[in-house]
């Protein structure tokens, strides 16, 4: 049966170390995905779709839009051959998307990676 | 599964209970469009989510289109610092059951193309020698990312075929 309990505040069971429910809602992911070798997601929430711009270049659209675009997106490639490393570049963002490119740190390029796991942290609309 | 009457309730605790109470769609749809302004740039592929696939089939969780298209508005505004119209992504009443192609709008591809993609793509698709934008299934498109950069729609495939 489904279930709603309604508190301000959370506590462990000896009535120490309380947490505000806020803080808990406010700092939880709004939207993640995984990705794997392209555009599809195996698994996510709060995602629209993803678009597959060419090499290593990902837009990922949001179903429920952020507040505005300064929420926070922490991002991990993982490389295709296993050898050498990627960094992750934004190339835009908006409240309701984000797009982003995977670079390879040894050659500068944009590559595919392997997957990407992406999250993001903010205020909702 | 019963949808509960949603109207009025955040679209992200919608989508939550989608997401524990549905099971996921792996559509094979991809949706393929170039940008007449940037003609160098490869086709891009649009990828549904699995997620948001079973609860625009589902019905009843997802907001009107046309509620994104007023904040991307606002958004789109020079003095835009946060949105204050969210309300209407919650408390517009949710959209019915779409399939691929039946239900409000046309069904969910039709949906989903005008939500994401640009709409001087989307509104012009089938202006000019060949279409700016091409509904298929993942099986026509390359196996392998060789040559990801590459990949354009096919000059071949006019519009005139297409209206056919």
């Amino acid at each position: 049966m489904a279930s709603e309990l309604r508190v301000n505040t959370l506590k462990d069971a000896s009535g120490n170390n309380s947490i505000a429910t806020s803080f808990v809602a406010g700092g939880s992911a709004k939207c993640w995905a995984i990705t794997d070798n392209g555009a599809a997601a195996p698994d996510s929430l709060n995602l629209t779709n993803i678009v597959d711009n060419g090499t290593g270049d990902f837009t990922f659209n949001i179903a429920t839009d952020f507040g505005s675009v300064n929420y926070s997106h922490p991002i991990v490639p993982a490389d295709n051959d296993g050898g050498g490393g990627q960094d992750i570049t934004v190339t835009s963002k908006a409240a309701g998307s984000i797009r982003i490119g995977t670079i390879r740190d040894d050659s500068n390029k944009f590559d595919n990676a392997h997957f990407l796991s992406v999250s993001m942290f903010g205020d909702l609309a | 599964m019963q949808t509960p009457q949603f109207q009025g309730t955040h679209l992200f605790d919608r989508l939550c209970w989608a997401k524990e109470n549905l099971d996921g769609v792996q559509s094979d749809i991809r949706i393929v469009f170039e940008d007449p302004n940037d003609m160098d740039a490869p086709a891009k592929i649009l990828v549904p989510d699995p997620n948001w696939v079973s609860a625009a089939e589902n019905g009843g969780v997802l907001p009107p289109v046309e509620s994104y298209w007023e904040l991307a508005k606002d958004e789109a505004q020079p003095d835009f610092v946060k949105h204050t119209r969210g309300y209407l992504l919650h408390n517009t009443e949710p959209v019915g059951p779409m399939t691929e192609t039946t239900g409000p709008y046309g069904g969910w591809v039709n949906y989903i193309i005008m939500k994401d993609i640009p709409q001087h793509i989307w509104r012009n698709w089938n202006e000019g020698n060949k279409p700016k934008m091409v509904i298929c299934r993942k099986d026509q498109l390359p196996s392998t990312r060789e040559w990801r950069n590459a990949w354009k729609i096919s000059e071949e495939l006019t519009t005139q075929e297409l209206a056919a």
